[in-house]
C-alpha cells in the first residue's frame, strides 16, 4: 500500500513521543564526566612534582611552557607552569609522561572564555590563589 | 528551436549538505546537471608536514584529526603502519581490543552517514535517532579512553589502557540494543518511500567506473565489487572472526545506504565474537621510549569506515618520520562526484554527496 512507510515511521516517532526524554536540562542539569575524562585545566600537584619536565618533552604542540628554578639547597622547584590551553590537543600525553603522578585534569568543561589570552593559565599560580582561598 | 544557456552555481562552501567546508561548482542546464567540480581546501592544516616535525608517539594524536568521526580506525592504520617498520609484535589480547574498538567506531561512523543522509533529504526526525543512538557509542569511548572525539586510545604497541569490566558490560549491553535501534531505523527510513524515490535509480556508478577511479570501501561495495581488506589483506587478527561482506547491485544511492546498513550488523557479529573469545595477557608491547626504526619505508593498509585507511611513512633512521603520506579514502572517493550526478537534477546532488560519505577534515588533510 503507498503510504504505509509513513504511517510506520509516524508510529514510531509518536511512541517516543510519550516515552523518556533522552535530553538533559543543561545548565541546571550536568552528566557527572567519566573518570578518565581529560579535559579543562590540568592541575599540578607540587609537592609529588621532581621538575623533570617530561611533559613538556611529550607535548606534542609545545602547549606546556615550564620555568624551574633551583634554590640554595640546590633543589628543584617548578617556578611557572604555564599551559596554553588554546595549544592543547587534550591527548594525555603530558599526564602519563608524568613519573611521579603529579598531573591531573579538573574535568570542567566550561572552558571557553571571550579572549585568546584567557585560554593561557599557570598552574602554580592556580595552586597558590587555592591556597590563599584555603 | 528553444536555446538553452548553461550556467554556474555555487554550492557551499556554507551548505549545511557538504558536511563540512566544501565548495561544489555546478555547471546547469537548467535544473540538469552537465558537470560538478569539487573545490577543496578550506579545512587544509598541513597535517602530513606538521607530522615531520614529531616524534613517532607525538604523531598520534594528530591522526585523530583526520576522520574526525572514526578517529580509531585512523589510530589504526597509524599504528599498525609503524609497527610494520619498526617490527613490533602486537600482543594478541590487544589485537582484539583494536578490533572491537575499531568495529564500534564503523558502527559510529555509519550512524552518521544514516543520520545526515536523511537531514539532507530533508528528514529532521531521521537524523535524531542515529545520532542519539552514536552517543550510546561515545559514552562508552569517554568511559574507555575520556574523549569522545579524538581518543588517541590506539598506540604504537597496543592499546592505551585495558578494557574495564564496566566498559565490557557497556558494550554488551549496547550490542543487545542494536537490532532495535537497526529495525527503528528501517521503520523510519528504509521503508519511507519519499525516501526510497529519492535514492533508487539516482546517482548510479558502475562497478567499472568505481574501480578506474579507485574507489574503496561501502561505496566499492555498493557498486558489486568484494573488496573489503578485513578479507582480502588480513590485518589485526581479522581472520579470526566470521563476517560476510554485504554488496550491492547497481551503485545506486540506495545500495550505498543498504550497505551501510548492513555492515554494522557484520561489525556488531565481528564485535560479539571478539568479546566472547577475548584472550589474556598484556595489552601492550615492549617499546622502546625513543622509537627509532631503521632505515626504510613502508605502506600500511586498513579498511576504516569510508574505505582504504593507508599511511606511507618513510624513515630515515631517526626519532622523527622523514615524510608522512596518508591516503584518505574520502578524498579519493570525493572524485566520484562528478560522474555520480552528471545528468541528474541540483536535489540529487545533495544525496549523491552524502551518500559519498565524505569528511572534509580528512579530503584536506
Amino acid at each position: 500500500m503507498q503510504g504505509k512507510g509513513l504511517l510506520v515511521g509516524l508510529a514510531v516517532t509518536l511512541k517516543h513521543f510519550f516515552g523518556k526524554k533522552e535530553t538533559v536540562q543543561y545548565p541546571e542539569e550536568k552528566i557527572p564526566m567519566t573518570e578518565a575524562f581529560r579535559g579543562g585545566k590540568l592541575l599540578l600537584d607540587e609537592k609529588k612534582c621532581i621538575s623533570c619536565k617530561l611533559c613538556a618533552m611529550a607535548c606534542p604542540n609545545t602547549a606546556l611552557d615550564l620555568t624551574v628554578e633551583i634554590d640554595e639547597n640546590k633543589k628543584r622547584h617548578m617556578k611557572n607552569y604555564i599551559h596554553k590551553a588554546g595549544r592543547c590537543l587534550y591527548c594525555n600525553f603530558c599526564v602519563e609522561a608524568c613519573p611521579v603522578d603529579a598531573l591531573s585534569w579538573d574535568k570542567n568543561y566550561e572552558n571557553s572564555c571571550y579572549y585568546r589570552e584567557n585560554l593561557t593559565y599557570d598552574a602554580v599560580e592556580n595552586n597558590r590563589k587555592d591556597e590563599k582561598n584555603g | 528551436m528553444i536555446q538553452t544557456e548553461s550556467y554556474k552555481l555555487s554550492m557551499g562552501p556554507v551548505h549545511p549538505s557538504t558536511h563540512g567546508v566544501l565548495q561544489v561548482w555546478l555547471t546547469l542546464d537548467g535544473e540538469r546537471i552537465l558537470r560538478a567540480d569539487p573545490c577543496m581546501g578550506y579545512l587544509h592544516r598541513g597535517i602530513e608536514k606538521l607530522l615531520e616535525k614529531r616524534t613517532y608517539f607525538q604523531c598520534l594524536p594528530y591522526t585523530d584529526r583526520l576522520d574526525y568521526v572514526s578517529a580509531m580506525n585512523n589510530n589504526l592504520g597509524y599504528c599498525s603502519a609503524v609497527e610494520k617498520l619498526a617490527q613490533i609484535e602486537v600482543p594478541k589480547r590487544a589485537q582484539y581490543i583494536r578490533v572491537i574498538m575499531a568495529e564500534l567506531n564503523r558502527i559510529a561512523s555509519h550512524m552518521i552517514f544514516i543520520g545526515s543522509l536523511a537531514v539532507d533529504l530533508g528528514a529532521t526526525t531521521g537524523m535524531i535517532y542515529p545520532f542519539r543512538d552514536r552517543e550510546r557509542i561515545l559514552d562508552i569511548f569517554n568511559e574507555l579512553c575520556g574523549a569522545r572525539m579524538t581518543y588517541s586510545y590506539i598506540r604504537i604497541g597496543g592499546v592505551k589502557s585495558d578494557l574495564a569490566v564496566k566498559v565490557i558490560s557497556m558494550i554488551d549491553d549496547f550490542l543487545a540494543k542494536l537490532t532495535d535501534m537497526i529495525d527503528e531505523y528501517n521503520d523510519l527510513l528504509t521503508g519511507n518511500e519519499i525516501f526510497q524515490y529519492r535514492l533508487k535509480n539516482t546517482s548510479i556508478l558502475t562497478a567499472k567506473q568505481a574501480m578506474e577511479l579507485g574507489i574503496t570501501g561501502p561505496m566499492l561495495r555498493a557498486s558489486g565489487v568484494s573488496y573489503d581488506l578485513r578479507k582480502d589483506n588480513t590485518y589485526c587478527s581479522y581472520e579470526d572472526f566470521d563476517f560476510s561482506i554485504p554488496l550491492g547491485e547497481k551503485g545506486d544511492n540506495w545500495d550505498r545506504y543498504i550497505v551501510r546498513l548492513k555492515e554494522m550488523s557484520e561489525s556488531a557479529k565481528i564485535i560479539k565474537q571478539a568479546l566472547a573469545g577475548l584472550p589474556t595477557g598484556e595489552f601492550m608491547a615492549k617499546v622502546p621510549k625513543v622509537l627509532k626504526p631503521p632505515k626504510g619505508e613502508v605502506y600500511d593498509v586498513t579498511e576504516g569506515p569510508r574505505g582504504e585507511v593507508g599511511y606511507h611513512i618513510v624513515s630515515d633512521g631517526s626519532a622523527k618520520p622523514y615524510r608522512v603520506h596518508i591516503r584518505r579514502p574520502s578524498f579519493i572517493n570525493l572524485q566520484a562526484l562528478d560522474i555520480m550526478c552528471r545528468g541528474y537534477l541540483v536535489g540529487d546532488v545533495v544525496a549523491a554527496m552524502s551518500t559519498i560519505d565524505p569528511i572534509m577534515g580528512e579530503v584536506d588533510c
